[in-house]
């Protein structure tokens, strides 16, 4: 069963601006509590978004490549103030070290809101917002994508047909490769000769008029304006904050001290309300499926 | 007054050296739902294609065509033809300044709206990923703003009762509802005029009876003017306000259908045209009758009672039972699905084919027919039962010794039979396969392609093929592999009644020449005429076999228009041909 | 032709004076210097005046359509070999596209192509270095496209090589972009060292469907440009 979503029924626009507030503060910081509040929620919200089982694949995947970046980031960085030992005469550093933990745990909270924005953004989402742009492309992108399900399936049909005839019927290696570039290249020409039909088609109901509009299923509520509001406001405050060189924070030559000042703590605090709001948009969203159904 | 007027219309394609039309006249009336038909190749589709501007072919054109869109209030078009004008001034000649527009010179916004153009094969057609894309593409192109747009499609998933598809991928779609996501979507633009060009002929029977009766609603309820090209005439015909009859690029016959059925008798008796006509029709036409010409199912039947004593009731049926022969194919307890969480397709299937018989099985859309011929052809395994073929376990043919001289499947699109640029060298390929020299390769290639009519083909890029042709070379692939087994998965899809009648002589051939014949299919009518045993396809399983005769007369709507037409008069006539014969047997009541 | 030329001059020179205007402006705003961020930003901007440029001409849609079977095509190619891992034929289909219809064409063909392939497998940081690398392999292969030189087999081989580095060394630079925040060569070369293996299985691939598919799918192209009339840039261009 698929379970009940709550953020993904926002405007893909409004979606769109919240992603992409999201992924630029988690690759411009290396500031270890907003960091933490980067990477918790984007697993958090992938969590919601796909299941605990996949998540807890994913993260047995992630976590040694994380551990694994950031124990080999000592072999290239050399500074640092605090040598634990040394390593062919090279320092290796607590601060080079420490250093490659954010950074990996950086990459890894940018990997998993791509995560959640693949979740979140499907197609026809993508190709509203692309189309509000980019028309034209964003068309052969939703014709290409109509030809993917028929080229899949096409494919089936020929490699069914060739296997029929006993052409390539063996299962070695070469002969399925062979017979996969044969098949390949008839459904090139399968594609291509009966695109044309598709083109006369699009011409018959005026494809090339001057003046072509955009029609689409999405609407914009209320709701919306808020939502955008708040990460406008969220965001911007996070992003001023840290350009004005707010709750900074550097590696080398030492690690310096986590600041609390009232401007580091409205920085951390708005960047975890920006973030997290997804999980608990997702939370509330459960707990009231789950107490209308037994309602019912 | 005519809203389309066809006056003297000849074209010749570029580099062509024969005219696809020559001196065709035609008046469509407003309102009229006009069907033309005619064996492939006859300029039909040319015919139907000059009407619409943007798919107009390239080449020499002479006559009109000429479109009068005054007569749908076209007051409120913000095009330049000017003020109406009244009919008399559309006799004749080129001198129309207002309303009657040759649609050459259509302004193209117009010709766009005005003229509707379903196309043949339903998947071509569709350009988007999702059905409301595909529905707003028209609407769009023509610069609409979203509210009309929305209100437009609303109002036509209405109409067509297709509202619950609104937010589907159309891949997800049947063929049936693709054709009809494909007319909903030339609808939205409100045409004057909607052309159709085959639209039922990759649809099952049951989807492309449930077109046509979508096509009449439209044309009834709404009066929208109509011009259908059609092959499966039994339906159509009888609704029709006016029938055109093309043969080598000229006009036949044309009047009502009535007038068509009784004036083709003064043409030649073995016009090809006559094969793709209703039964009833057929019927009349054969029996030489007089009076008026019985078109359904239901006048069939009055026509019977009325003219002929039911002395004779009785066909006798030889066909040679094939039971005591070898079984070329077995299938026992044959289940398959798949994937492993999918449901089965095949459940518990058993079947038998004996040697040198033809068996036709015919079922439902989706029963799972062509997962079947898989199975037989070795695609596909059962994961539960067992298939032999010759006696002999499928799994133990290894090496693709399945293939030569033994099992060949024709697809159901010959299209997927080939890989190279030209047809020869695909044929080619199927030697190679044999072994053969390539000198004794290329006989046999033109034996095979001359007997099939299609030697002239070998050179060309087997998709400049028609339809009709592109079966036959696929064939031709299939037999260089010289099959004793051959399995083909609807091979009537998409062909007209005269190929279908080649068709059928091709495979009496093969079966006079010792092979074993599989055919999976709707066509009941190809099915009563070509099987030695027919096989009903049901739930992934085989619910009942017999032969055609007993087979067609045991079933009361799954059975062919020759039966329902002579059912309570005579016991098992299923062809035409039959009732025919026992007609003749018959004295005529007074 | 003349004009086509020009246009792809100017479109050089808007990626020329913008992208350095980018990286001033991530300085100056981001005193961190984060180069992931710009970089990205950069790979996106660059493929803008080409979009740019497509959206505003008139193009038949025949020519929409074909497009749009090559970007289809580049994607179920990787799901049909999606078996051999590193084994995808997209950037052949792209250069070949390039090849056979131009720059333009080309450029779309690859752009498109990234964004397609990546709604099936996943969108992520590599997505704007993807559509940028694959765009320009396609415009550069186009711009050969009158070139015989450029189509034999020595040369596809170059350009299945080229292409296979290209992706990896772009992609490389975000990598150290990230974990450096500034520029290491010695995490550069240590991150092209590491996925060598898979960047030389990549570019095998792409030489192996360069020569292979380069001859069948130049004829089926040219098959359907002569057939239908696509992509004609010469005088008889004009209305369909």
């Amino acid at each position: 069963m698929k379970s009940v979503r709550a953020f993904e029924t926002y405007h893909p626009l409004t979606l769109f601006a919240f992603f992409a507030c999201a992924l630029v503060i988690c690759m411009f910081t290396l500031h270890p509590v907003l960091l933490a509040v980067c990477y918790l929620s984007g697993v958090g919200f992938y969590g919601m978004l796909a299941g605990r089982r996949k998540l807890a694949a994913s993260l047995a995947r992630s976590i040694p490549l994380t551990v694994l970046i950031a124990a080999v980031n000592p072999l290239f960085v050399h500074r640092g103030e605090t040598p634990l030992f040394f390593l062919n005469d090279n320092a290796v550093t607590l601060e080079a070290i420490l250093y490659g933990a954010a950074a990996a745990v950086m990459l890894m909270s940018v990997f998993y809101w791509f995560k959640c924005y693949n979740e979140v953004m499907t197609s026809d989402k993508f190709i509203y917002l692309f189309g509000r742009v980019l028309p034209k492309l964003s068309l052969i992108l939703s014709m290409a994508l109509r030809f993917v399900s028929r080229f899949k399936r096409q494919y089936r049909e020929i490699d069914d047909a060739q296997r029929a005839m006993g052409m390539y019927a063996s299962k070695s290696l070469t002969d399925r490769l062979r017979s996969a570039f044969r098949v390949f290249s008839a459904l090139i020409t399968w594609s291509l000769e009966n695109s044309i039909e598709t083109a006369d088609s699009m011409r018959a109901r005026g494809y090339g008029l001057r003046g072509r509009t955009s029609y689409n299923n999405f609407f914009w509520r209320r709701r919306d304006g808020f939502m955008l509001a708040f990460i406008v406001l969220t965001a911007g405050a996070v992003i001023a904050l840290l350009s004005a060189g707010r709750a900074g924070f550097g590696y080398y030559p030492t690690v310096t001290p986590i600041g609390f000042s009232v401007y580091d703590l409205l920085c951390y605090g708005a960047l975890t309300v920006l973030l997290f709001m997804t999980v608990l948009l997702e939370m509330k969203e459960a707990v009231r499926w789950r107490y209308s159904l037994s309602k019912i | 007054m005519a809203i389309l007027s066809i006056q003297n219309l000849s074209f010749t394609y570029n580099g062509a050296n024969r005219k696809a039309l020559s001196g065709v006249n035609l008046e469509v009336e407003k309102g009229q739902f006009v069907v033309v038909c005619g064996e492939s190749g006859c300029g039909k589709s040319t015919l139907l294609r000059l009407v619409k501007k943007q798919l107009a072919p390239k080449g020499k054109r002479e006559g009109s065509i000429l479109y009068n869109a005054q007569l749908e209030g076209a007051g409120n078009r913000e095009q330049g033809t000017g003020i109406g004008c009244h009919s008399e001034q559309s006799e004749e000649g080129p001198s129309f300044h207002c309303a009657l527009t040759d649609v050459e010179d259509m302004d193209e916004r117009v010709a766009v709206t005005d003229i509707g153009f379903v196309m043949q094969n339903p998947d071509n057609q569709i350009v988007t990923d999702k059905v409301w894309h595909e529905l707003a593409f028209g609407l769009e192109a023509l610069g609409e703003k979203p509210d009309v747009i929305r209100k437009r499609i609303a109002e036509i998933c209405g109409f067509f009762g297709i509202t619950d598809w609104y937010h589907k991928n159309t891949s997800e779609l049947s063929g049936g509802q693709k054709q009809l996501l494909n007319l909903a979507a030339v609808m939205l633009m409100q045409p004057n005029i909607l052309i159709l060009d085959e639209p039922s002929g990759q649809l099952d029977p049951v989807a492309a009876t449930e077109f046509i009766a979508t096509l009449l609603k439209i044309n009834r309820e709404l009066g929208l003017t109509i011009l259908l090209v059609e092959h499966r005439l039994e339906d159509v015909f009888p609704l029709a306000d006016k029938v055109v009859l093309m043969n080598k690029a000229e006009i036949l016959l044309c009047g009502s259908p009535r007038e068509v059925g009784l004036k083709l008798k003064e043409t030649d008796p073995q016009h090809k045209m006559r094969l793709g006509l209703p039964a009833a029709v057929r019927l009349f036409n054969l029996l030489g009758a007089a009076g008026e010409c019985p078109l359904t199912v239901k006048e069939g039947r009055d026509f019977l009672e009325r003219t002929y004593m039911p002395e004779h009731t009785e066909i006798s049926e030889e066909r040679p039972d094939g039971k005591n022969r070898a079984a070329a194919l077995e299938i026992q307890d044959g289940f398959f699905r798949y994937a492993r969480n999918a449901p089965d397709i095949l459940k518990g299937l058993s079947l038998k084919v004996y040697e040198n018989e033809t068996l036709c099985v015919l079922g439902g859309n989706g029963a799972g027919k062509t997962t079947m011929l898989k199975i037989l052809s070795g695609v596909k395994r059962v994961h539960q039962g067992a298939v032999r073929v010759w006696g002999k376990k499928i799994k133990d043919y290894t090496g693709g010794s399945l293939y030569r001289e033994n099992v060949a499947l024709l697809p159901q699109n010959p299209q997927s039979v080939f890989v190279k640029d030209k047809l020869i060298d695909d044929l080619r390929e199927a030697t190679a396969l044999m072994s053969l020299k390539r000198e004794a390769g290329d006989a046999e290639i033109r034996a095979l392609c001359d007997g099939l009519g299609i030697g002239s083909l070998l050179e060309s890029h087997p998709y400049d093929l028609s339809g009709g042709e592109q079966q036959k070379a696929a064939l031709v692939k299939m037999l260089l592999l010289r099959p004793r087994i051959l399995l083909l998965d609807e091979p009537t899809k998409g062909i007209d009644a005269y190929s279908k009648t080649v068709l059928s002589d091709i495979l009496k051939r093969l079966k006079a020449e010792g092979k074993t014949i599989v055919i999976v299919t709707h066509d009941v009518e190809f099915a009563a005429q070509n099987a030695d045993r027919c096989a009903m396809f049901f739930d992934g399983r085989i619910v009942s076999e017999d032969a055609p005769a007993a087979f067609f007369a045991g079933n009361t709507f799954y059975t062919t228009a020759a039966y329902r037409i002579s059912r309570g008069f005579y016991k098992n006539a299923v062809t035409v041909e039959a009732v025919a014969e026992l007609c003749g047997r018959n004295p005529k009541k007074l | 032709m003349d004009k086509a030329l020009l246009k792809k001059t100017i479109a050089f020179i808007v990626i020329l004076a913008l992208i350095p205007a980018v990286i001033a402006l991530g300085v100056v705003l981001f005193r961190d210097r984060r180069f992931n961020i710009i970089s990205i930003a950069v790979a996106l901007l660059a493929c803008v005046p080409f979009f740019l440029f497509f959206e505003k001409k008139q193009t038949k849609a025949r020519e929409l359509v074909v497009i749009a079977v090559m970007v289809a095509l580049s994607a179920v190619g990787r799901l049909i070999f999606i078996g051999i891992p590193g084994f995808k034929p997209l950037a052949a289909i792209v250069i070949i596209t390039g090849l056979a219809f131009g720059a333009e064409a080309g450029f779309l063909t690859g752009s498109l192509s990234a964004v397609l392939s990546n709604i099936f497998f996943g969108q992520g940081p590599w997505t704007p270095f993807q559509m940028f690398v694959w765009g320009i392999l396609g415009f550069a292969a186009g711009l050969f496209y009158r070139r015989q030189a450029a189509k034999t087999w020595p040369a596809l081989i170059v350009w299945g090589i080229a292409s296979g580095a290209a992706f990896s060394l772009l992609m490389d630079i975000w990598t150290v972009f990230s974990l450096d925040g500034g520029w290491n060569w010695a995490r550069y070369w240590t991150a092209l060292i590491a996925g060598l293996p898979y960047t030389a299985i990549y570019m095998g691939s792409n030489v192996l469907f360069l020569l292979l598919l380069f001859k069948p799918i130049s004829k089926k192209l040219e098959r359907v440009k002569v057939k239908y009339m696509l992509f004609d840039y010469g005088e008889t261009r004009g209305k369909e």
